[in-house]
């Protein structure tokens, strides 16, 4: 039992309840489809309220542990919610409860498979955010990749088979070395996994080559789910063969397991003090870099949305990556809340591309001109996440990217700078056509025809129509009262003070 | 152990024995009853077992004297954990093949023999059980011959050409190691003057015929990788595996080879014991290369077969190399690995030689690719396989992972880190041609007319032992807790 935790069952029912949707697809009757994906949607529903539920306890310091089953000494199957794993699981259970509340009108087929993988995966997830220890993670992290599979080639065309082969590929592999990282771990570790110190491992109990291995073989098996680069394979090809709502919580939460992976890694297993007695840190800050820019350099060159919005949250997630790299309080601020900034934004601008896949059956940005006149709400949501991605203020983009500089200023390196700036402006680069194309140009605007009048006619789906203006909302309320309770701000404030004392 | 209680083992091993030489009558009052009373006699068997369950220390074992004779000359058994674990896999998954085969053998062999199928079927349970459990070393020998021979009879239950050539093939290479098992026996025999295990274990220390002692390991060995399939002396076992009546193959692989090559551990670790590793230890490191060979090798033949039960046959090869360098780790966690894996190895692949056998029962199909769409005829059968898949792949939670863990971890602890990437890249080849399947069957349109569009499983007798196995897995991935832990401290005593 790790010290000053409740014993609660509490943690246990977000893993349970998204099983409803399950249960509700088993035993409904097949007359009463809608009825089903309701009962869908209030099963993430109820994920989500009892994990607000836990922000009070959480918010005052409490931790909740609840063991599931103990294998041997050591390495148990085990529930425990500190504040970071409190933190993904509120921005994950948002974003699963927005996405299944969307995919109710947004999928058009084979209902009964889509909703049962999307329930799987969340519940999943939320164990990936509850384990109390890599073993747990690495169970319920396994469980999720290859249930969301089936999310991927939902669409079964070749694209998307493909795409799902090659997801497959890249998930086994990284699975192999992961195993392998928490196998080394464990046994040069001292035979504990946990995650509730700040700093498991040191060189006194390991030599410095077996923590070398440890390390980097635990970047290699997260930084395929991460994307860092080179292992981004499987990510621009995934997100545009994915139904959208499915590519929404691929940007937004699935990368983002590989990104709180690297968290759980850094801060509790290793430890910012031993990263930076290893030195590694230098090497993932390269990779981040070298992945921000060329992500954002590759975005420029796809005229297919939702694969230029694959390319920039391989870009953004590193954000994430190089904050922790940093070693330094603000950079590691803003890499923590980079995870839900980026969630909300990402999400929303897929959710977008949804909208107008659905509505004009479009999916090339040249093909968009004056889109912005026949879908107006979706199009400026997509234009208030494209502006916060660039980091315009006021905006949750904006917070991110002022911390991350901040921290590159506190850990004495610029140059982070320079590379965040430039990323900026890459990112300006591949998101203003898209506005430009959507608001300023229409068909016959070089003959000097007059734009055409807005139409509010084709974005009469409520379903579809309110996670999108939610999300905006939030990028923007999220941004502007940044320490309200529960926003990202007080809880990874609560996480970088405990990183650094 | 008191009263009544200290002859259940034997009654265990006995009773299939018994039943297999009643069912002639049986079958001559009313043959419909006999898989029905052969299934009864397991169920005994195995209720026995149960109440042997929390007597049988971890640490230690139970004794017990054939016939009160003692030890030295008398024939003993000794339950320690780990073989009283194995028996009781082994009578549980033997029950569900033969539960299995009921309906699906009167498919494949004709109406006079199905009495001698479950005679030999009987026996063939019998002789494993008594196998993991003997603590005399001919004994051993005997409950292996009585194992082979029923199972070259049972390759060739069918009568048909390819059988009996498949069955040919396994006694060509079957008898000649059941020989050197034999002279194996012979030389350990003439070097200490005993043949029970307990007394060997003593004597080989002191024992100056240090030659002899090699020769003999080296024999015993090389003769048990024959019956365990180990690569390279595989050659028989994708034939006979694939060609056997589908329950029959499930026997074979799931746990025929399993319990030898768990035989190999029995005579290392309980005859040859730990001090002695320094004049055999170099057996048991070729022994370990072998094993790595057959998982690369295995894994790889298994991707490039197009007949499904050909792939679950050369997994299985794959699988036995699992199981070797497993216990070749010579630590307690890597045994236990071992003998978590001949569990979980065993269910699976049972599992998955029943969902073959609902296959071809319903539609003959035995081609890879005519799987393709299978879903929406067959959901059932599908859904069991991709569980059982899984736990062969080795992914959490199911039983696999958890043996997976042990043995790559075991691997990692005794510095054999390279071994424990061969184990990884094993699993990773599972990987390959587990996916194959189920993406063919649940994402792949099927050819026009292969499969109907309503659901049209195979009948509930089959489906029920079937699901139960693929459901096992689950249950010993999530609940592996109840046993790991006397599991590690029996494997601790088998290695102190």
């Amino acid at each position: 039992m790790p010290e000053g935790a409740t014993k609660s069952v509490v943690p246990l029912f977000p893993v349970l309840l998204p099983w409803i949707s399950l249960l509700a697809i088993l035993l409904m009757p097949r007359k009463a489809p809608r009825l089903r994906l309701w009962l869908c949607f209030a099963g993430s529903a109820l994920t989500f309220l009892v994990v607000i539920l836990m922000l009070p306890g959480v918010l005052d310091g409490k931790t909740y542990y609840f063991k599931l089953a103990s294998i041997v000494e050591g390495l148990e199957i085990s529930l425990y919610v500190d504040t970071l794993g409190y933190y993904f699981a509120l921005v994950l259970a948002f974003m699963w409860m927005l996405a299944t509340l969307y995919s109710i009108s947004y999928i058009d087929h084979k209902h009964n498979r889509f909703f049962a993988f999307l329930a799987l995966c969340g519940s999943f997830l939320i164990g990936c955010a509850f384990s109390r220890n890599m073993f747990t993670y690495f169970i319920f992290y396994e469980m999720m990749t290859f249930g969301s599979y089936p999310l991927i080639i939902h669409e079964e065309t070749t694209m998307a088979r493909r795409a799902g082969y090659k997801y497959l590929v890249y998930a086994i592999a990284a699975g192999t070395v992961l195993f392998f990282a928490i196998i080394a771990n464990y046994f040069w570790g001292g035979g504990v996994l946990n995650f509730e110190k700040w700093g498991l491992l040191s060189l006194e109990t390991a030599s410095r080559a077996a923590l070398l291995t440890i390390f980097f073989t635990y970047i290699a098996g997260f930084g395929v789910k991460a994307a860092i680069m080179p292992l981004h394979g499987w990510v621009p090809d995934a997100h545009p063969a994915a139904p959208s709502p499915a590519s929404a919580l691929l940007s937004g939460v699935i990368l983002k397991a590989g990104a709180f992976g690297i968290m759980r890694v850094i801060f509790n297993l290793f430890g910012i003090g031993l990263m930076k007695e290893l030195g590694v840190h230098w090497v993932v800050a390269v990779f981040a870099c070298i992945t921000i820019v060329m992500a954002s350099v590759f975005a420029l060159t796809q005229d297919n949305l939702k694969r230029r919005l694959a390319y920039s949250s391989i870009g953004q997630v590193s954000y994430i990556i190089l904050g922790l790299a940093m070693v330094s309080r603000d950079g590691a601020l803003g890499g923590v809340m980079h995870l839900a900034h980026h969630a909300l934004m990402k999400a929303c601008l897929f959710l977008c591309a949804g909208v107008i896949l659905v509505k004009t059956g479009k999916k090339n940005i040249s093909e968009m001109r004056g889109i912005g006149y026949q879908l107006p709400v979706t199009m400026i949501c997509f234009s208030v996440c494209a502006l916060a991605m660039m980091g315009t203020p006021p905006s949750v983009g904006f917070i991110s990217k002022w911390l991350l500089g901040s921290g590159a200023m506190q850990a004495g390196l610029p140059v982070y700078v320079v590379i965040l700036l430039v990323s900026s402006l890459l990112n300006a680069a591949y998101f203003l056509p898209i506005i430009y194309t959507a608001f300023f140009r229409w068909e016959g605007d070089e003959e000097g025809a007059h734009h055409p009048k807005l139409d509010f006619s084709a974005e009469n789906d409520r379903l579809m129509m309110v996670p999108v203006v939610l999300l905006a909302l939030l990028v923007l309320v999220v941004g502007i009262w940044v320490t309200v309770p529960g926003f990202p701000y007080s809880l990874a404030s609560r996480v970088v003070n405990l990183v650094f004392p | 152990m008191s009263g009544a209680f200290k002859h259940l083992p034997i009654m265990m091993i006995t009773l299939p024995m018994l039943g297999a030489a009643l069912m002639p009558f049986v079958s001559y009052l009313r043959r419909e009853a006999v898989p029905w009373v052969s299934a009864l006699f397991l169920v005994v068997s195995g209720v026995l077992g149960l109440l042997l369950a929390g007597r049988i220390p971890p640490d230690g074992c139970v004794g017990y004297r054939l016939g009160g004779w003692e030890p030295p000359f008398g024939i003993e058994l000794k339950v320690d954990f780990a073989g009283y674990f194995l028996m009781m896999v082994v009578c549980g998954i033997s029950l569900l093949a033969l539960l299995y085969s009921r309906l699906y053998i009167i498919r494949e062999v004709e109406g006079g023999k199905i009495t001698a199928y479950y005679v030999l079927f009987l026996l063939l349970s019998a002789s494993m059980m008594g196998f993991v459990v003997t603590g005399d070393i001919f004994n051993l020998f005997v409950f292996m011959e009585i194992l082979a021979i029923s199972s070259y009879a049972l390759v060739a239950v069918t009568g048909n050409r390819n059988a009996v050539r498949a069955a040919f093939k396994y006694l060509l290479m079957g008898a000649p190691s059941s020989i050197m098992v034999l002279l194996g026996i012979g030389l350990l025999y003439s070097a200490t003057g005993t043949l029970n295990m307990a007394d060997l274990a003593a004597r080989v220390g002191e024992t100056g015929y240090r030659e002899v002692l090699i020769a003999s390991f080296a024999v015993l060995v090389l003769a048990f990788m024959v019956k365990a399939a180990i690569f390279p002396l595989h050659l028989w076992l994708p034939d006979a595996h694939s060609i056997a009546p589908s329950p029959m193959s499930a026997m074979l692989s799931g746990l025929v080879v399993a319990v030898s090559a768990f035989a190999i551990a029995r005579i290392a670790f309980s005859v040859f014991t730990v001090h002695s590793w320094g004049v055999v230890g170099t057996t048991l490191d070729a022994l370990a290369a072998a094993g790595a060979a057959a998982v690369l090798f295995g894994g790889i033949m298994a991707i490039y077969q197009r007949d499904f039960k050909m792939m679950i046959a050369y997994s299985t090869i794959s699988h036995m190399g699992y199981i070797v360098l497993g216990f070749t780790a010579l630590n307690p966690e890597g045994l236990t690995g071992a003998v978590y894996h001949v569990l979980d190895h065993g269910i699976a692949k049972a599992c998955l030689f029943l969902c073959a056998g609902n296959f071809i029962y319903r539609k003959g199909y035995r081609r890879i690719d005519q799987l393709k769409g299978a879903w929406r005829e067959m959901p059932w059968t599908c859904f069991a396989f991709a569980l059982a898949a899984w736990s062969v792949i080795g992914l959490p939670p199911s039983a696999g992972f958890i043996s997976k863990w042990y043995l790559v971890y075991g691997n990692v602890k005794a510095d054999r880190v390279p071994y424990a990437v061969v184990l990884l890249i094993g699993a990773i080849l599972a990987a390959v041609y587990c996916f194959r399947i189920i993406y063919y069957m649940f994402f792949q349109p099927g050819e026009e007319g292969a499969w109907r569009d309503q659901v049209m499983d195979a009948p509930a007798g089959m489906l029920a032992p079937t699901w139960a196995l693929s459901l096992a897995t689950l249950f010993f991935g999530v609940f592996s807790y109840l046993f790991l832990d006397s599991l590690l401290k029996a494997a601790a005593s088998l290695l102190a």
